[in-house]
């Protein structure tokens, strides 16, 4: 195999200086497939979200026989795409009463976990794990990082709708019904963690780790847990989080000295690379100066392709724009996200947030046509993945959520029909996480959230 | 991968979740929704949102200053619950229960499991909410079979104000806090000399009641990594002479012994007590000294030389629970459910309240003597804080977050109206307010003066806003007399102004909404989800309104009109001020302002100085609203249950010591709450209605 090198050299160095060590990139691959079953690439799992809901009549296309023909403005930018879509019509989300004032604050936090919160403690964080948590917990442990969340915005809004805990209105992903798992903002930083390696030692950066971390951290453990037993019961609690986050630290450099060994058995000529030879090269990161949102997006979404790729992580989500007030001065125009929204069927409104829409998709379909342009295995990268745009109301103006908006891309391996419009199919926002995981072979021993069925006619039979 | 693994695998699903959401849901299904959202909007707020001179608080103040005594507690309780038992049961029973009830939950209410137990802290608002609903006469509806006679009516509004006596007396859980970013990097600073800024990758935190107290794996990944930096920074390597510091935390006599030396080895774990006191700021066990100490054996056994085996203990400190979290320095008793909050943790907790990092040296030494949890004592150290600059932790935690002005670097502007809202300007808006706020904590003024005041601080960034470009030159910040009363506090300040506009105009009703809420303490209910569109109205004399006659029309339609006609006239007595704060006459289509208005009580204003002026007399609902906030900021919860005794008395030793802000902060430094903590959970309530009466309810 010839040396490609991950990351343009200069990206690199003028990126994030010398602290992505080099030698060690050429050892992205995964895990060895016998000869006996062909290697098939894993499938990944994308989730990324607009707030607020879309401007119905401008969003879903005119007929499941038009789709490809007769396209809606907002979905223009996924025009050459389209037959790598499937859009449905017909899923619900949460209902939310008794918490009916805090459409808001429940839009971004149903989303991926179709529970409310435990209404009887509100002021903290009581839902479920959610859907890219459960797939984390099952394939998380054969990548770097069981998952990535990456966010546009600092999840730190302050503000509490019908005395709901602040950090409902911020997060998607929820590693338990009581902990919510805090996404990246900062491109520099994710590309970092995404690569970091225990290589760096040599290189004398200041972040190095020791290899003597994995003992020590072994130790730090032993000693919290003998710490933990004279906590009481509530303390206790809180220390497992803790208990956790060393844990998985321990896993993520175990799987990082496993890459390591595998790259020197190659060297070493012992072992082969698992990649196929006609596979795309690692696309290069470039991160944008200024701050153009369309840029700053799209830098976001190569980070999550890059980290799919390259099998850093099979499961990722990216909240495109959180409900607190963002506005889009790259549109032309200062308005906050949210008050346009409350349109009142003004049309100077209405358009701004059917522009808001379209922006948003555009990001995603410039992350979609990506992964379709990166050759893998004897598909492209789309072909193996699984990824779901949406937003957690239908319209913002009444707060409805009877008809969310979801696009969904790629076949999952085979596993989705997509190419269509689909508006025959009924359910909530629970039976499609349900059926997405099951199609994404994540195997389930209940239904997410309030989940009754799975929507089996979007999936290929098996 | 795992494909096509047939439908099989869907149908495992364990124990009875395939029956179906519906049965165990806690809400009706959406389409029962038939409770007039307008009517209970009308109830709030007649019951007292707003200005009326009855607020709802008020109804709940203090009856005397004593109520917190166990006796006197004891008998509010036991009077609640007799009132409870023979006037509320049947009452609900009577009048509420057909509709909202087991079998109706219209609305989404239901009075089913509050009977059981009517003083756990998840049902204050549903008591709150039907007395609200009784009050304005909205409930019962006026077709219902029966409605209670007014006497009736007065014993349930009077009971509610007494809900609070049916919670047990209780401090709270605090629970094992880890320190916020802010905290981390102070303390960091304060024990090894580290720059805070090592620790600015870490991502942002909401501080204060709600606060985000979680440890996620990916946070726990950065602090390896930044405790890896810390170590190397702060530790030199190799044959390099001992630094000061090395020497301050592992003792002066060790240098480069030879190893494997069994008298060296004892040594060295002597040092560790002294670096563990600081670093978890309590005393450590021997346990937690020996875990330490296999750290360090973890380096020799790995042919480490000692040096470089002491930092691999300093870095296990860093990422050792006893660092990250404020943790109990003593044991939980096993049978005591309540246990005052240790010495350790009492100074660790007022030390990041005050001053977002450690205990100094004369806090550890009271703690260290079991002085600290002396009122005095307390109450001393609080003051002796307060005036040390690290205080402005108490600004940027708190006060920033409450008058929103954390917001304002990130905000977005409309860069052609309002060039001037430069990051610099932007920063000079939030500098006048920390300034004004730590002045009126430092000089211990009385709170109103948040609300009304003389004075204010200005640099030039700045004092075009103000009109006073002549009078202040020069980037340096300076206290300024103003003789313009419609200046002065906080109502009248660019930055708060600012914030609670929007891009490109101002927002009567986002500000009407900010000075109910932030400074009054009130409630205000979200728009209810079916606003009428003000599109039925005719479009082109839509057009020709001003913003305040457009804003009126609000008032034309009843749901809209009760909120509005509270927060709009609060709002448009702003609008002498623009949308970053300058004053102007004229609005933007040149039509004069009209910052004329009349609140509830024929409370008259014509500019925002009599509007002030009004707020100002409402001294204890000032004092109440910003001891809540800080009670439940200190607590790092929100409050509920019994707290809102503690409030009550704070407010009326407030009232009767002039308001005064340290007199505020240290009643919360000293009070019940942050003093104690719940480790067990309490015994169960004795408070369940006769079986009788619950029998009924459960059918």
């Amino acid at each position: 195999m010839t040396k490609k090198w991950l990351i343009d050299r200069r990206t690199c160095l003028r990126g994030i200086g010398a602290s992505l060590a080099l030698p060690l990139l050429e050892t992205m691959g995964w895990a060895e497939a016998p000869k006996s079953h062909p290697y098939r690439p894993p499938v990944r799992l994308g989730f990324m979200y607009m707030p607020h809901g879309v401007i119905m009549d401008q969003f879903w296309p005119k007929s499941p026989e038009t789709y490809l023909t007769d396209v809606p403005r907002c979905l223009e930018s996924l025009r050459p795409v389209l037959s790598e879509c499937l859009i449905m019509k017909g899923i619900s989300g949460v209902p939310i009463a008794p918490l009916n004032g805090a459409p808001h604050a429940l839009e971004l936090s149903t989303w991926l976990t179709a529970t409310l919160p435990d209404v009887h403690r509100r002021n903290t964080i009581h839902i479920a794990i959610s859907a890219d948590q459960i797939a984390a917990n099952y394939v998380g442990g054969l990548t770097s990082l069981p998952s990535l969340e990456l966010a546009t915005m600092p999840q730190t809004h302050k503000e509490n709708q019908e005395g709901l805990n602040e950090a409902y209105y911020s997060h998607c992903s929820f590693r338990s019904a009581t902990q919510p798992v805090p996404a990246e903002t900062n491109p520099r930083r994710v590309l970092n963690r995404l690569f970091q390696t225990q290589n760096q030692a040599q290189t004398s950066t200041s972040n190095a780790a020791d290899p003597l971390d994995r003992s020590l951290l072994d130790l730090v453990l032993g000693g919290a847990r003998d710490f933990r037993k004279r906590l009481s019961a509530g303390d206790q609690q809180k220390l497992d989080e803790y208990l956790d986050g060393v844990r998985s630290v321990e896993r993520r450099i175990a799987a990082i000295e496993h890459r390591q060994k595998e790259a020197a058995l190659e060297a070493a000529g012992l072992s082969v690379t698992k990649r196929h030879a006609s596979d795309s090269p690692p696309i290069e990161i470039k991160i944008p100066e200024g701050d153009k949102r369309s840029d700053y997006m799209k830098v976001m979404c190569d980070l999550m392709v890059l980290a799919f790729q390259t099998d850093t992580t099979r499961v990722a989500t990216y909240i495109g724009s959180t409900p607190n007030g963002v506005s889009y001065p790259e549109l032309g125009f200062s308005d906050e996200h949210h008050s346009v929204t409350h349109h009142s069927n003004q049309a100077e409104k209405v358009e701004k947030v059917a522009k808001i829409t379209a922006f948003n998709i555009e990001q995603f379909s410039y992350m979609i046509q990506r992964m379709r342009s990166l050759r893998e295995g004897e598909g492209t990268l789309l072909d193996h993945s699984l990824m779901l745009w949406g937003s957690g109301l239908e319209d913002g103006n009444h707060h409805q959520r009877d008809n969310l908006p979801f696009i969904l891309a790629g076949r999952a391996g085979g596993a989705l029909q997509t190419g269509r419009f689909r508006t025959d199919l009924t359910g909530n926002q629970g039976d499609l996480l349900t059926t997405l995981l099951h199609g994404a072979g994540i195997p389930l021993d209940r239904p997410i959230g309030i989940a009754t069925k799975r929507l089996n006619e979007i999936l290929v039979e098996a | 991968m795992i494909m096509g693994s047939g439908p099989l695998s869907f149908l495992v699903f364990r124990g009875t979740a395939l029956r179906g959401p519906s049965r165990n849901r806690l809400s009706p299904a959406p389409q029962s929704l038939s409770f007039p959202v307008s009517a209970l909007l009308a109830a709030l707020l007649a019951a007292g949102i707003g200005l009326a001179p009855t607020p709802l608080h008020a109804q709940s103040a203090p009856v005397a200053p004593a109520t917190a005594s166990p006796e006197n507690h004891a008998a509010s309780h036991q009077e609640a619950q007799t009132v409870f038992r023979e006037k509320i049961v049947p009452f609900v029973n009577t009048y509420c229960t057909d509709c909202h009830g087991n079998k109706k939950q219209k609305g989404g209410m239901t009075f089913r499991n509050a009977l059981r137990n009517p003083g756990d802290s998840a049902f204050r608002k549903l008591w709150k909410q039907s007395a609200a609903s009784l009050k304005a006469h909205d409930m019962p509806p006026e077709d219902a079979p029966k409605q209670p006679a007014a006497e009736e009516r007065a014993v349930f509004l009077d009971w509610v104000t007494k809900t609070k006596f049916l919670s047990p007396k209780d401090p709270g859980e605090f629970v094992i806090r880890r320190l916020n970013k802010v905290e981390y990097a102070n303390t960091l600073h304060d024990l090894l000399g580290t720059d805070p800024r090592i620790a600015q990758e870490l991502p942002d935190e909401v501080f204060g009641a709600g606060y985000l107290n979680t440890l996620s794996p990916l946070l726990m990944e950065q602090l390896v990594g930044i405790a890896n930096q810390v170590v190397q920074r702060a530790l030199p390597s190799g044959d390099a002479p001992p630094s000061p510091l090395e020497i301050r935390l592992f003792g002066p006599s060790l240098g480069n012994p030879a190893e494997a030396n069994p008298a060296h080895r004892e040594a060295t774990r002597r040092s560790f007590h002294a670096l563990a006191r600081s670093a978890y700021r309590r005393p450590a066990t021997e346990a937690e000294v020996d875990a330490l100490l296999a750290v360090y054996d973890l380096g020799i056994r790995n042919g480490r030389p000692h040096r470089e085996s002491l930092r691999l203990v300093l870095k296990a400190i860093l990422v050792s629970p006893q660092f990250l979290f404020i943790t109990p320095a003593v044991d939980p008793a096993p049978d005591q459910p309540i246990v005052p909050v240790d010495d350790h943790q009492l100074a660790a907790r007022l030390s990041y309240l005050l001053w977002a990092t450690m205990p100094d040296t004369e806090l550890s030494a009271l703690a260290d003597a079991g002085k600290l949890r002396d009122p005095a004592v307390l109450s001393a150290q609080t003051r002796r804080m307060l005036g040390d600059a690290r205080a402005r932790a108490l600004f940027d935690g708190f006060g920033a977050q409450w008058l929103g002005l954390g917001k304002l670097a990130e905000k977005t502007f409309d860069s052609k109206k309002f060039p001037q809202m430069t990051p610099s300007l932007r920063e000079a808006m939030v500098e006048e307010g920390r300034l004004f706020f730590e002045s009126v904590v430092r000089e211990n003024r009385s709170v109103v003066s948040f609300v009304d005041s003389n004075y204010t601080f200005l640099n030039s960034t700045l004092a075009p806003l103000y009109g006073l470009e002549k009078e202040v030159t020069g980037s340096e910040f300076r206290r300024v007399p103003l003789t313009n009363p419609n200046r002065g506090g906080i109502l009248g300040m660019p930055g708060i102004l600012a914030t609670t506009s929007f891009p490109n105009r101002t927002s009567p009703v986002n500000r009407g909404v900010w000075v109910l809420e932030q400074v009054l303490g009130e409630h205000v209910p979200p728009a209810p989800a079916n606003v009428p569109a003000l599109d039925k109205q005719d479009k082109a004399k839509v057009a020709n309104l001003t913003l305040r006659q457009r804003t009126e029309l609000h008032r034309t339609n009843p749901v809209c009109a009760n909120c509005h006609k509270i927060l709009d006239p609060i709002g448009f007595g702003l609008e002498n001020f623009d949308a970053i704060g300058r004053w102007r006459d004229s609005d933007e289509n040149g039509g004069p302002i009209d910052a004329a208005g009349e609140l509830p009580g024929e409370k008259r204003f014509s500019s925002p100085q009599e509007l002030k002026k009004i707020l100002a007399a409402r001294s204890e609902d000032l004092t109440r609203n910003l001891t809540e906030r800080l009670l439940a900021y200190a607590l790092g919860r929100q409050l509920e249950g019994y707290d809102e005794i503690v409030v009550d008395q704070m407010t009326a030793t407030l009232a009767q010591e002039g308001h005064r802000m340290q007199t505020l902060i240290t009643q919360v430094v000293t009070s019940y709450p942050f003093t104690h903590r719940r480790i067990h959970p309490l015994p169960a309530p004795q408070n369940s209605p006769p079986a009788k009466n619950d029998k009924k309810v459960a059918h």
